[in-house]
């Protein structure tokens, strides 16, 4: 019994009891949900089990391999599903730790892996060539196969 | 304002170019329920949104969808890497080719050029976070289609997240509009317009 629970606390979500006709209602996701491990969450495309809910099964399997730049996608992942689910769950405080540990860690990762192959233009870069302009430019094959 | 970060959002790597994929998924750039129609969508009902939440659910969102047109026009372009004219010829891209060559061009894959016409800002935050919860699960639809016209693993890999970056969408754009409406007149939400009114 408890197992199915714990089923229902992270696929299910809470309606009102009683609410105005001609309205659409999408269940609101508990607080605290269950969550992926980073890389998992990365290729399912969500942080939370309870919304992968993939079409006729079909499910990356594979982690992206381990690489300076989807060590950065994944942190950033992270970021960006949780202030989507901080947006609607402001009040979920172990959400905004994790989202500002996320933060520091992307910062940190930004600084070092920026210096010669700068992300922005606002991030400092070192040494005395411009690098903004290096291939290959983020669409292209070559950057984004594995080293 | 906007600042470009030289990443994309997920990895796109595909190792065998396939000109029949490329005019398929083209239609995730500029077709009717594409990454295009997307952020601009979201990105201009924004200003009409009466509260803070809305207003942040949109920039964010608005915001995913333009690092989503960037990685649909990756996988074009990697789809047309280095083909010439008889790797074109017989295919279902020659019609693209005529116009764009191996260019990314906002188009759907019947050829329809991207319109702003297939979006809406109706200057009402109910009616415009209901069309966003459809446009999420019409993207999803598209998605599930490319998949069941795609048997290239690299290519499926990417459009597996993008499509369950729709599914996610359309859980806070349901939140969202939930907010908005504990906000308003429990009697009657459609008392008055709450972008116009309020």
């Amino acid at each position: 019994m408890e197992s199915n629970k714990m089923i229902s606390r992270h696929e299910e979500g809470r309606l009102p009891a009683m609410a105005p006709l001609a309205n659409p209602y999408v269940p609101f996701q508990l607080e605290n949900p269950l969550k992926y491990e980073p890389r998992k969450a990365l290729v399912r495309g969500t942080l939370f089990p309870g919304l992968d809910l993939p079409f006729m099964g079909m499910v990356n399997q594979q982690e992206q391999p381990v690489t300076p730049s989807t060590e950065l996608q994944t942190l950033a992942f992270m970021i960006q599903e949780l202030a989507l689910y901080l947006d609607t769950h402001p009040e979920d405080k172990e959400a905004l730790e994790l989202y500002q540990t996320y933060q520091k860690m992307l910062h940190k990762g930004m600084m070092e892996y920026g210096e010669d192959r700068p992300l922005n233009h606002k991030l400092p870069t070192k040494g005395d060539r411009y690098r903004w302009l290096d291939d290959p430019w983020p669409w292209e094959y070559a950057a984004n196969k594995e080293d | 304002m906007f600042v470009y970060e030289k990443k994309l959002q997920y990895p796109v790597k595909i190792a065998r170019p396939n000109p029949r994929l490329a005019s398929v998924i083209i239609s995730q750039y500029g077709g009717p329920d594409g990454e295009l129609g997307a952020s601009l969508r979201y990105l201009s009902q924004r200003y009409s949104m009466p509260f803070d939440d809305q207003k942040a659910l949109l920039t964010d969102i608005g915001t995913e969808e333009l690092g989503h047109l960037e990685m649909i026009a990756a996988i074009v372009h990697q789809l047309t890497r280095n083909l010439k004219e008889k790797d074109i010829e017989n295919t279902p891209l020659e019609a693209y080719f005529v116009d764009h060559t191996n260019g990314v061009y906002p188009t759907a894959a019947s050829g329809f050029p991207w319109t702003a016409a297939s979006m809406q800002v109706k200057g009402d935050a109910i009616a415009d976070l209901t069309e966003d919860l459809a446009a999420e699960q019409k993207a999803r639809v598209t998605y599930d289609n490319i998949l069941r016209l795609s048997d290239d693993p690299d290519v499926n890999d990417v459009i597996k997240f993008l499509r369950e970056r729709e599914v996610v969408h359309f859980q806070r754009f349901g939140e969202s509009l939930q907010q908005l409406r504990e906000r308003l007149n429990q009697k009657n939400v459609y008392y008055m317009n709450p972008s116009f009114d309020m």
